[in-house]
Formats: structure tokens, C-alpha cells, sequence
């Protein structure tokens, strides 16, 4: 060990994991960088429309958080920005961070948002998980309650900067912070202690063969943009083809999941608790539809998850098939879903407006990078392994490296939030311990 | 000075704005008598939202703020430290909450959501005229921290917080560390040892420097509040001297009290002095439980066991008090499992084990050396069925919620079973399968696959003894069919229900508990291991089912959230708290009788009422109780309240 003890901690990814995890650490008292790789903290869940078993939305209990991280006086949020390389141990680690360019300087940007009104080029929005209904502009921040409000430059679409034509946001911005002429920025840092927690993504859907590739049937994550009052459609329910109310949805759980011969042979988790709350949200926005949900078992094993289900089957009618999907395909103005109830022993054909598929949850392939240099070790699947799964959940085995969040594997809000504060403790134990001097702790610390 | 207030109307998304006219609000509430600006906002916590808060005091140079959104436990906190970066004072901002009090209860209902809400600003307004710049109080803080229970979820949140510097008392009630899990066999998914994995934990506690141990102890008496918690604490001090015992067993042997053994389920019996339960086999020592102990239980001076040691080991003193000031408390108290006897359609039998039972009979250091034998009769039972959801998801007879380990310990029962009996059969019935964690589909899979255990989708409606077998009647809801299995031993995967005692610990601490009796978090997303009452926190499965790894990450998350606190130097205390006006009090103490915090008494000498701020939480029921109005919550005096209603009676035509 060196003889200077960084009390700084480094945490990578945004999401709901990482902002707990720095809340808790800068609350105790140290300094924390938050290092989003994206132009804005919340990661997943503030694209959510509501969120189980409470409902209540995401912009009520995660942007205070966000604006809190914000606000903070020992929290640096580098947004935008990524881990290129790290060196060093516990207490002494030097991270190198690339700071892509956003094209405008974020000192000058007060986030008032003329540059993305005037801005005449369209794109697909990442939020809004490239859905028809709601595309972006060229400059833009990714949604009305990001941390930090700043906006970036899309490089691919911007004219500018493909055609040298249009520099529209230049002559509008009042601050005049657009500069198409920025280039990536490196910097180094130096912190004791680093979490990871780059978080998941959805397998694609495309994976699926045997489902139709159609506009109409989509995944979790589409269905959530589509619900959100403050979404693409302001809530109201449409499907993606022709914007119609669609009375006939069907979900499908397990795609792609729990399947060991085709695709993933774990369960994700999450799946069974969020079609619920999706076929209830929709239920509560088309009272007159209906909604089917395939199964293979339904886990809802949360404080107050089984009560959620039940009350789904009894106030919300929700028709629960068990059973695999075996076939989806389009026919018509519809989309037929081709099952095997396995309780009736029937085949069941639903003809559907809108199928929602529950893609399995994959770690994050945007964390690929970080646990190379990192050196982690990692499932078969990418899923960061902690150091032993029940007596040490957040350590990864490397001293001073832990891990948060559904980089570790599949988990939803609550749990996310209760192992975040789990690494934050680590963190904060590690950084008193030393401060305290005290050196029988920290041998046992770091070995 | 006149009032220049300032009434900002959050959309909150579609949430108010689609039931709430809100241009309509703003209009109308313009020109209201002190209102200097209005304005609305789809979402006024976010930062931009914020930014227009800020600029509106500063321009206008607000001296309140009334912020018209969701309820105020979600953003009061939020809007006032908005208040405060702007140099204005926090408690001249209230929170008019037409969200929850209005937009969501008369959704679809424009007009009267409407009015509604304006009723709602408008008495808020009239509140805010009212109040008062107050500042907040200042608490000590008393570095030390009590964990209640000492298994898993005890031992680490302990761990974590002494690691983090402080010290850190653990209670624990039995006379071993470990809970539930020391009872076990093996743990899913990894199949390693319960006693090695808990073990290595007890090492590391016991030797942990910051950390002092008390078993068989429990909390007696708790005042005070967080900061400064001073808890009275009961020991019982072990009976039998381990440096004089050579563990010659006479004790044993003379002892007349013997009582189906807690430790192995009641599957053997125990002397009240006998081998501590719990203990490695290296390091056996005997131990006196006062439960069981005829002394105790009848009063009886009974001297048995000290008339038969040779060695003048056993003495039996009084139970010791301990009184200690701690800054937070922890309450991991763990959980149980619901009586085998509350399934009156399954036969009270010898033969039918409960999970826990099960677990004590497949332990290398259990009663039967990790034999599987049936009770009754020793034999090794070749059919054995698992019943999983005994108790649980069973809202019409028992339990409606699911208790979350089951369908993964039942898997790992059974497999062990087979492990140990290959020519065994096992049967496990189910509603679903719920292996949702890191590898716990793939272990089920497995064990499916390698020990051919046999899945049925169903409940179990009987359970009878037939001779020789017990005869297990359910239904297979995939093939239809009704299954009739002739089974030797049947293993019942019973609901997880608070550890007995549960409900009046949370009295004693003046915390929640929820319909089942597990401990009450304040919120399930955003306070998980806080509880309603400052400085107590929670962990492990006293607060719901869970696995290890989940109790594990949840301790730490306690933890951190008391070194958190611990970071400050003293804490702050919301003083919106009582005041009592000493010309007006004639000392009665009704005041002090509807305290629930103990935070008023009646000062003996002036007989006057004195508030003890530090305790007072602002609730009101001393000024509800106050036949004379000397006692007032400072910013919700009764004159407050009296302008508020009489808005709502002015805008509703209603009579005072
Ligand atoms: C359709 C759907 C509905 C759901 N509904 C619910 C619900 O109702 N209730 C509930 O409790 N849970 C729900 N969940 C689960 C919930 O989304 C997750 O539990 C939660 O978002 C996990 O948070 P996280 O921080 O671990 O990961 P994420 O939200 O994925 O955040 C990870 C962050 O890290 C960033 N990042 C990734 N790589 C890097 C890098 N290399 N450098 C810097 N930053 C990086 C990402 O950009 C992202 O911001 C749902 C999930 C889905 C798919
Ligand atoms: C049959 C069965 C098999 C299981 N198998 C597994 C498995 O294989 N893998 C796995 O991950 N999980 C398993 N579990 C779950 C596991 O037991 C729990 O996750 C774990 O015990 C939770 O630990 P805890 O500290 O919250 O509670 P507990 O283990 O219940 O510990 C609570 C402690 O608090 C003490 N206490 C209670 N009241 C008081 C009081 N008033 N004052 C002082 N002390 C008090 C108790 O004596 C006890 O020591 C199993 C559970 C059961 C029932
Ligand atoms: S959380 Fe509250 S303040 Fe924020 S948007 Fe919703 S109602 Fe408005």
C-alpha cells in the first residue's frame, strides 16, 4: 500500500444504482465522481412509466434523487463521458476519463433549450427506444428532466457537422456555446475506491426467429415509453403501425429467458412483476381492452408482489395463460399469437393489436469496456461475479472494486437500491476505517 | 411587513394537469390578496423547474412559497432547501398537495378537481402569512449503535459499521450468534455448509474489536430518540462458570426439566441444562437456559444441577442491567416459520416436518448426524413428498403473500435428500416456480435434471396417515388428474412469519409493523432500511422474506446509512415542534397524557407544561388536548388552522 489514501470514490454508470450509491457516500461525508456514459444520470428507470408494486412514477422518486445528485456539494456528475483505462489499488487508483464531445461547452449551455426547438433535423430518440412516435433532434437532451441539463450535438445527424450546412444552433444559442469544432478530451482522476454499475440492456428482439419482426410487437422497454404520461404519446396508448388504440394486447414472458437450448437459460427477474404493472397500466388507460399474459411461472415474490398480482387477476381481469408462445405472426390488421395453455392442455390463438414482448435482461453491453480494464471477472453471460454470491454480494474480489446494481445480475428498483447502499457501506467503511487510522481495519481491508 | 408570496402549480407530468385546470388555477390565484406571482410548470422538482422557483424569489423578492404539487413527504424537503440556497427562510414554504388530495381522487372530474385545487392554494396562502422564519434545533450525537438480533443481517450491518470506526453493540436474544442459519444444513446454490458459512462470520465478529456481543439479552426499556436513544438492556448471566466445568455431564444427568429442544425443532429433547445449542463441536461448552429452568418456570429452588457438580461451576445469580446512550438502533430481529399445527387439513403427525425440522435432520450436526430417518420410527423414508406454499399465497386461509425462499430451500431440501437416499423418490409440489435468483434457475434445472425430482403443479388439499404411510392427496393442474401419492415422510415448506415477539419490540420502540407483524419500512423504493422513527433501521428478514445474499446486501445498506449519519458532527432537528405560552398554562398535564413521544412533562415546581424539543415531533395532539390553547405546533398554531378552514367554508358555502 501506498502511503496516500485517496478518500474519493469513483462510481461508473448513472442509473438508479449508481445515484444511490453516491447519495450515500457524498452524505457520508466523501467526495464521489459520478462517471454516465449517456448525456444524462437515471439510466433505465426514468424511462418507466410507473413502477411496481406502489405504482407511483419514477419522475416523483427518482429526479428529486437526480437533482439531489446535481445539487451536491461532494458529487461531480462527468456525464457524457466514459472509463478508459484505470491503474493503481485500493486507495490509489488513477482513472483516465474521455470526455466525448458534445460540440457544445457545457460552462456556457444553461440548458434553455432554443438550439433543440430551431433545430430543423430529426433523430431516433435512445429514450424513447427509437420509437416512431418519438424521435429527437439533432441537438438535444435526452428528456425535459435531465441532470445535468446541458444538450449535446448527435454527430451523425447534425448537418453541420455531416454537410457543413444548417449551424442554425450556433446564430440561436444566447450563450453562444456551440462549438462543432470540439473534439474528445482526456482526464485523470485519482480515487480509493471504484463501483461498478453499468447496469442491463434488453436482449433484442430480434433474436427471436420464431416472433414476427413488426412494428406492433415490441419489447418491455417500449411498452414502458408508450405508457408514460410525460412519454412519446403523452400516455395515451397507440401502436406503433398506424397509431390505433390497440384492444387486444397480448405479453409475452420469458422471451428469451429460461429458454437454455435457444437463448438465455436464466430468469430475469423483473419480468413477471413489470407485465403486470403493464397489463394493469393499460387496463387503467383502455378499460374496455384486454389483456393477455403467457407464462411459465409467475414469480412475484416481493414484499407485497403476490397482493399486486392478485389484485391484477381480480380487479383488472388480466387472463393469465400458461404456457409458451410458440409462433407470432402478422395476418392482416392483426398480429396472431399462437400458444399452448398447458393447464387446459389446449392451443389457445389470440388475435392481437399489440404484443409486448419481456426480453430478457443482458448486462449492459456499453460496461463491456469497464470490466476489461477493471480486470473483472464475469458470468458466462457478462454479469460482473462478486466475490462470494451470499457473504459478500458487492465485492468483486479485486480490493476496493465493487459492484452495484443489475450489473451483478437481474434485479429490479428495490433490490438495486438495497445493494446499492450495501456497496456505498463498503465504501464508506473503508474511507472511516482509514481516516480513524485505524491500521488493524484497514490490513484486514486490503490484505 | 406585507406578504409577498409566490404560488408555483406543478403539472407533475399528466398527473395533476389532466384533472386540474392548471392555467386556470394560476390565473385565478394572481390576483389573490398577497400573492405577488404565480406560475406553472410541467415538472417543478426538476432542475429547470427549480430554476424558475429561484429566479421568481429572487426578482420578485418572495418572502414565502406556496408549491402547489404531489404530496409534501415527496418534495417539502426538496423546495426547501430550494428556499434556503436562495437565502429564504425554509419554513416560509408549505406545500398546497392537490396530487394526492385532489387531481388523483377526482380524476375525470375537471371541475370539481378544479376548484378544489384552488381551495387547497388559497388556504395554504392563508398559512403561509402566518408562519414564522424558524431555525432548526441541534442535536448531540452518540457514535455507538445497538443491533437488535444477531444473525446474518445483525452480524453484518455490526461488521460494516465497526469496519467504518464505531462501536457497536450486538443483542442476541438465544445463546449463540447465527440465527436460522445455524440451524441449517447447506445453503442453496452453492450446496456449502450453513455452520461453516456462519461460522466464518461469527470469527470475524467476535474478533471485530469495535464490536461487543451480548447473548441471551434483550432490550427491556428504550426513551429518547435519534441521537440519544438510552436503552436499559437485560442479561442473563450464563449460570454455569466455563473455566470450572470440565463437562463431566452430571449437571445433565440430575436435571429434572427436560423440554423438546428449540434449536433442533423438537425433533430430540433437552435438559434446561445441557450442550449450548448452536456450538461448534470444538469448542462445546454447557449452558443453563433460564426458559426452561424450573427456577424460572416454577419458581422452584431447585439446586439439582449445582448439588451434582463436582467442580463448583454453577451458581445462579441474579439477571445483570445494562444502560447505554446509542446514537441509532438496528432491528434485525429475523423471522420464523408459520406452526405446522395453524394446516388443519394436513395430519398432525410425527411424520410430517415442517422445513425448518427437515433442515436439522439433513445437518451433519444435527440430532440424527445427518441421517434421514422418519420419526416415528427410524425408518428411511423412500417416497417423500415436499409441499412448498404451506401457508403462503393463501389469502383466504392464511397467508396472501409469498414468502420468497421456499421454492429454492424446498429444491435444495429435496436434492440433498436424494444425495443421501438415491434410491428415494422425491415429490414437490407447487404453485409456481420461483427461482428468480443470480443461478437459481439453472440450480433448479440441475437438480431436476441430476436427481429426477419430480415436479407437480398443484396444491396438496389432504394429508392422512394410512397405516404404515401417509397418504398425500393433491391435484396435478397440468395433466388434470388427481394425484394420490402413498409417501413415508412429507416436508412442509411452512410460510415465514416475524419472529415471535415482533409486534410488542416494535412497540417498545415505537416503530410500524404491517398487516403480518414484519417490520414496516418507510418507503420501498426510496427509505428500504429506514423505519418512520429517526435512528431505527431495519434489516434482514424482519423486515420481509428473503434469501441470504439479499439480507447480506440489505444490512450493508443499513449500515451505510448509519455511518452516513455518523459522518455528521451533531444532527439537526425540524423545529416545527410545541410551544407552550407559560402566561396561559395552568400546569393540567393533559398535554403530557396525549404525548405518544414522551416529549412533554409538567414542570413540578412552576406547574407548567415544558416541551422537550429534541422528542417533539410536531404531531399536534397536545394542542388538540389543550383546554386553554397554551400549547401550539409552531406554523400550525390554531389561528393557522382557523383561516385555513375558513376558506374552505367561505369557498364550499359551507357553516362554521
Ligand atoms: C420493461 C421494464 C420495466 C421495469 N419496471 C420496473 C418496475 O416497475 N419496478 C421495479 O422495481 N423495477 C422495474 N424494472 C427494473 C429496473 O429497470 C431496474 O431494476 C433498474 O433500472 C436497475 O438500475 P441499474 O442502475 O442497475 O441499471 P440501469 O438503469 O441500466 O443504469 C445503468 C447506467 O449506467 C450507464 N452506463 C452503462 N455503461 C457505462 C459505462 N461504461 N460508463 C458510464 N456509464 C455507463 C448507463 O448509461 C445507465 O445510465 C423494469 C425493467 C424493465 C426492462
Ligand atoms: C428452512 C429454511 C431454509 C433456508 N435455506 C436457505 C438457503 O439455503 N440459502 C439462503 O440464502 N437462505 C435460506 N433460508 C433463508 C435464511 O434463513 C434467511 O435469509 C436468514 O436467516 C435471514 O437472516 P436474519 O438475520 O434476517 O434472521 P434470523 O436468521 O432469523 O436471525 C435473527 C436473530 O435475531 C434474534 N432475535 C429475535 N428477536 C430478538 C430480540 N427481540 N432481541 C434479540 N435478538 C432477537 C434471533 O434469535 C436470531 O438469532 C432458509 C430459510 C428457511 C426457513
Ligand atoms: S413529483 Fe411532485 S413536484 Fe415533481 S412533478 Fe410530480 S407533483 Fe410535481
Amino acid at each position: 500500500m501506498s502511503e496516500t489514501f485517496e478518500k474519493k470514490a469513483l462510481i461508473v454508470g448513472g442509473g438508479v444504482a449508481g445515484i444511490q450509491a453516491a447519495l450515500d457516500i457524498a452524505d457520508g461525508g466523501y467526495q464521489v465522481i459520478l462517471v454516465e456514459r449517456t448525456p444524462s444520470i437515471g439510466g433505465h428507470m426514468v424511462q418507466l412509466s410507473e413502477v411496481f408494486p406502489t405504482l407511483d412514477c419514477p419522475q416523483c422518486i427518482l429526479t428529486p434523487k437526480m437533482v439531489m445528485c446535481g445539487q451536491h456539494p461532494n458529487i461531480d456528475i462527468k456525464a457524457y463521458c466514459e472509463v478508459e483505462s484505470v491503474t493503481g489499488e485500493v486507495g490509489n487508483f488513477t482513472v483516465k476519463i474521455r470526455h466525448k464531445a458534445t460540440y457544445v461547452d457545457w460552462d456556457a449551455c444553461t440548458g434553455c433549450g432554443q438550439c433543440e426547438q430551431k433545430c430543423p433535423t430529426k433523430a431516433p430518440s435512445e429514450f424513447n427506444r427509437e420509437l416512431a412516435f418519438g424521435p429527437r433532434k439533432a441537438i438535444y437532451s435526452p428528456f425535459a428532466q435531465a441532470v445535468p441539463n446541458k444538450r449535446v450535438i448527435d454527430p451523425d445527424h447534425c448537418l453541420k457537422l455531416t454537410k457543413d450546412k444548417c449551424g442554425i444552433c450556433a446564430k440561436v444559442c444566447p450563450t453562444q456555446a456551440i462549438r462543432y469544432d470540439q473534439k474528445d478530451w482526456f482526464e485523470e482522476i485519482k480515487v480509493g475506491a471504484i463501483i461498478v454499475a453499468t447496469g442491463y440492456e434488453l436482449y433484442k428482439k430480434e433474436n427471436l426467429t420464431e416472433y414476427a419482426t413488426d412494428p406492433d410487437v415490441i419489447d418491455g422497454l417500449e411498452f414502458e415509453r408508450i405508457l408514460c404520461p410525460s412519454g412519446p404519446t403523452a400516455g395515451v396508448i397507440r401502436r406503433p403501425s398506424d397509431e390505433k388504440e390497440p384492444k387486444e394486447v397480448v405479453f409475452v414472458q420469458c422471451a428469451g429467458s429460461r429458454d437454455p437450448d435457444k437463448h438465455l437459460p436464466y430468469c430475469s427477474r423483473v419480468c413477471c412483476m413489470y407485465c403486470c404493472k403493464m397489463a394493469m397500466l393499460y387496463k387503467h388507460a383502455v378499460p374496455d381492452g384486454q389483456a393477455y399474459i403467457f407464462y411459465i411461472d409467475v414469480r412475484t415474490d416481493g414484499k407485497m408482489y403476490e397482493e399486486f398480482y392478485q389484485r391484477g387477476v381480480e380487479e383488472d381481469r388480466i387472463v393469465y395463460l400458461r404456457g409458451k408462445v410458440s409462433k407470432i405472426f402478422r395476418q392482416g390488421d392483426k398480429i396472431v399469437v399462437f400458444g399452448m395453455d398447458t393447464l387446459t392442455g389446449k392451443r389457445v390463438e389470440v388475435e392481437a393489436d399489440l404484443v409486448v414482448l419481456a426480453m430478457a435482461m443482458i448486462p449492459n453491453p456499453a460496461g463491456e469496456k469497464v470490466k476489461k480494464v477493471l480486470n473483472l471477472k464475469t458470468d458466462q453471460f457478462g454479469f460482473i461475479t462478486e466475490a462470494h454470491a451470499k457473504l459478500h454480494p458487492v465485492e468483486t474480489g479485486i480490493d476496493g472494486i465493487f459492484v452495484a446494481g443489475t450489473a451483478q445480475a437481474p434485479k429490479d428498483i428495490p433490490e438495486t437500491v438495497a445493494q446499492a447502499g450495501g456497496a456505498a457501506s463498503k465504501v464508506l467503511s473503508l474511507f472511516s476505517g482509514v481516516e480513524k487510522g485505524q491500521e488493524a481495519v484497514l490490513k484486514e481491508l486490503t490484505g | 411587513m406585507k406578504p409577498r408570496i409566490g404560488v408555483f402549480v406543478c403539472h407533475c407530468g399528466l398527473n395533476i394537469a389532466a384533472t386540474v385546470e392548471v392555467s386556470e388555477v394560476v390565473k385565478a390565484i394572481k390576483d389573490y390578496p398577497g400573492v405577488v406571482h404565480a406560475q406553472d410548470y410541467i415538472y417543478m422538482c426538476s432542475d429547470p423547474g427549480q430554476e424558475l422557483v429561484r429566479k421568481a424569489i429572487r426578482e420578485k423578492n418572495l418572502t414565502g412559497l406556496v408549491m402547489s404539487n404531489c404530496s409534501p413527504s415527496l418534495h417539502e424537503r426538496t423546495f426547501r432547501n430550494l428556499a434556503a440556497s436562495e437565502g429564504l427562510n425554509p419554513y416560509l414554504v408549505e406545500v398546497a398537495n392537490i396530487r394526492e388530495y385532489c387531481s388523483w381522487p377526482h380524476q375525470g372530474d375537471k371541475e370539481t378537481a378544479t376548484k378544489k385545487a384552488l381551495t387547497i392554494i388559497k388556504a395554504t396562502i392563508e398559512r403561509v402569512k402566518r408562519n414564522q422564519a424558524l431555525v432548526p434545533l441541534i442535536v448531540p450525537l452518540q457514535k455507538r449503535v445497538l443491533v437488535l438480533g444477531g444473525g446474518v443481517a445483525g452480524m453484518q450491518t455490526a461488521l460494516d459499521i465497526a469496519e467504518g470506526g464505531y462501536p457497536v453493540t450486538i443483542l442476541e436474544k438465544e445463546a449463540y450468534l447465527g440465527g436460522r442459519v445455524r440451524q441449517l444444513d447447506r445453503t442453496f446454490i452453492s450446496l456449502e455448509s450453513a455452520p461453516d458459512l456462519v461460522n466464518e462470520m461469527i470469527d470475524r465478529t467476535l474478533k471485530q474489536p469495535n464490536i461487543e456481543v451480548l447473548t441471551t439479552a434483550q432490550i427491556e426499556n428504550l426513551s429518547g430518540y435519534v441521537g440519544n436513544f438510552e436503552v436499559r438492556i437485560r442479561q442473563q448471566i450464563p449460570w454455569v462458570d466455563p473455566d470450572k466445568c470440565n463437562g463431566c455431564e452430571a449437571c445433565i444427568t440430575a436435571c429434572p426439566a427436560e423440554v423438546p429442544s428449540a434449536f433442533d425443532r423438537g425433533l430430540v429433547t433437552r435438559k434446561a441444562i445441557d450442550w449450548t445449542p448452536g456450538e461448534r463441536s470444538g469448542d462445546k461448552s454447557i449452558f443453563l437456559d433460564h426458559q426452561v429452568c424450573r427456577r424460572v418456570t416454577h419458581q422452584e429452588n431447585c439446586t439439582a444441577c449445582q448439588e451434582a457438580c463436582k467442580e463448583g461451576a454453577i451458581a445462579y445469580p441474579e439477571d445483570r442491567f445494562i444502560e447505554q446512550t446509542y446514537g441509532a438502533i438496528v432491528v434485525a430481529t429475523g423471522h420464523d416459520l408459520y406452526r405446522k399445527s395453524a394446516l388443519t387439513e394436513y395430519a398432525e403427525d410425527p411424520d410430517v416436518l415442517d422445513a425448518l425440522q427437515f433442515e436439522r435432520m439433513l445437518a451433519e450436526d444435527g440430532p440424527t448426524g445427518g441421517k434421514v430417518m422418519r420419526p416415528s420410527d427410524g425408518k428411511v423414508p423412500k417416497e417423500v413428498v415436499f409441499v412448498q406454499c404451506a401457508g403462503s399465497r393463501d389469502p383466504d386461509k392464511h397467508f396472501p403473500y409469498c414468502s420468497k425462499v421456499c421454492c429454492m430451500y424446498t429444491c435444495k431440501e429435496a436434492r440433498r435428500y436424494k444425495e443421501k437416499v438415491p434410491d428415494g423418490q422425491a415429490y414437490l409440489f407447487y404453485i409456481d416456480i420461483r427461482s428468480t435468483g443470480k443461478g437459481y434457475e439453472e440450480f433448479v434445472k440441475e437438480s431436476v435434471e441430476k436427481e429426477r425430482l419430480l415436479y407437480l403443479k398443484g396444491k396438496v388439499s389432504k394429508i392422512a396417515r394410512q397405516g404404515d404411510k401417509l397418504l398425500v392427496l393433491g391435484g396435478d393442474t397440468i395433466t388434470g388428474v388427481q394425484v394420490e401419492i402413498e409417501a413415508d415422510l412429507v416436508v412442509l415448506a411452512m410460510a415465514t412469519v416475524p419472529n415471535p415477539g415482533a409486534k410488542e419490540l416494535a412497540r417498545l420502540l415505537n416503530i410500524n409493523t404491517d398487516p403480518y407483524g414484519f417490520i414496516q419500512e418507510a418507503h420501498p423504493k426510496l427509505a428500504p432500511v429506514e423505519t418512520l422513527t429517526a435512528g431505527i433501521y431495519l434489516a434482514g428478514t424482519s423486515q420481509a422474506p428473503k434469501d441470504i445474499p439479499h439480507t447480506i446486501y440489505q444490512a450493508g445498506g443499513a449500515a451505510s446509512k448509519i455511518l452516513s449519519l455518523f459522518s455528521r458532527k451533531e444532527l439537526v432537528h425540524e423545529p416545527l415542534v410545541a410551544r407552550v405560552d407559560t402566561e396561559i398554562c395552568a400546569g393540567c398535564g393533559y398535554c403530557r397524557d396525549n404525548c405518544a413521544f414522551q416529549a412533554v412533562d409538567v414542570d413540578p415546581i412552576r406547574k407548567k407544561a415544558v416541551v422537550n424539543e429534541a422528542l417533539c415531533e410536531g404531531c399536534g395532539a397536545c394542542a388538540t388536548a389543550c383546554p386553554s390553547g397554551a400549547i401550539q405546533v409552531k406554523n400550525l398554531d390554531s389561528k393557522q388552522v382557523f383561516d385555513m378552514i375558513s376558506i374552505v367554508t367561505q369557498d364550499y358555502s359551507l357553516q362554521p
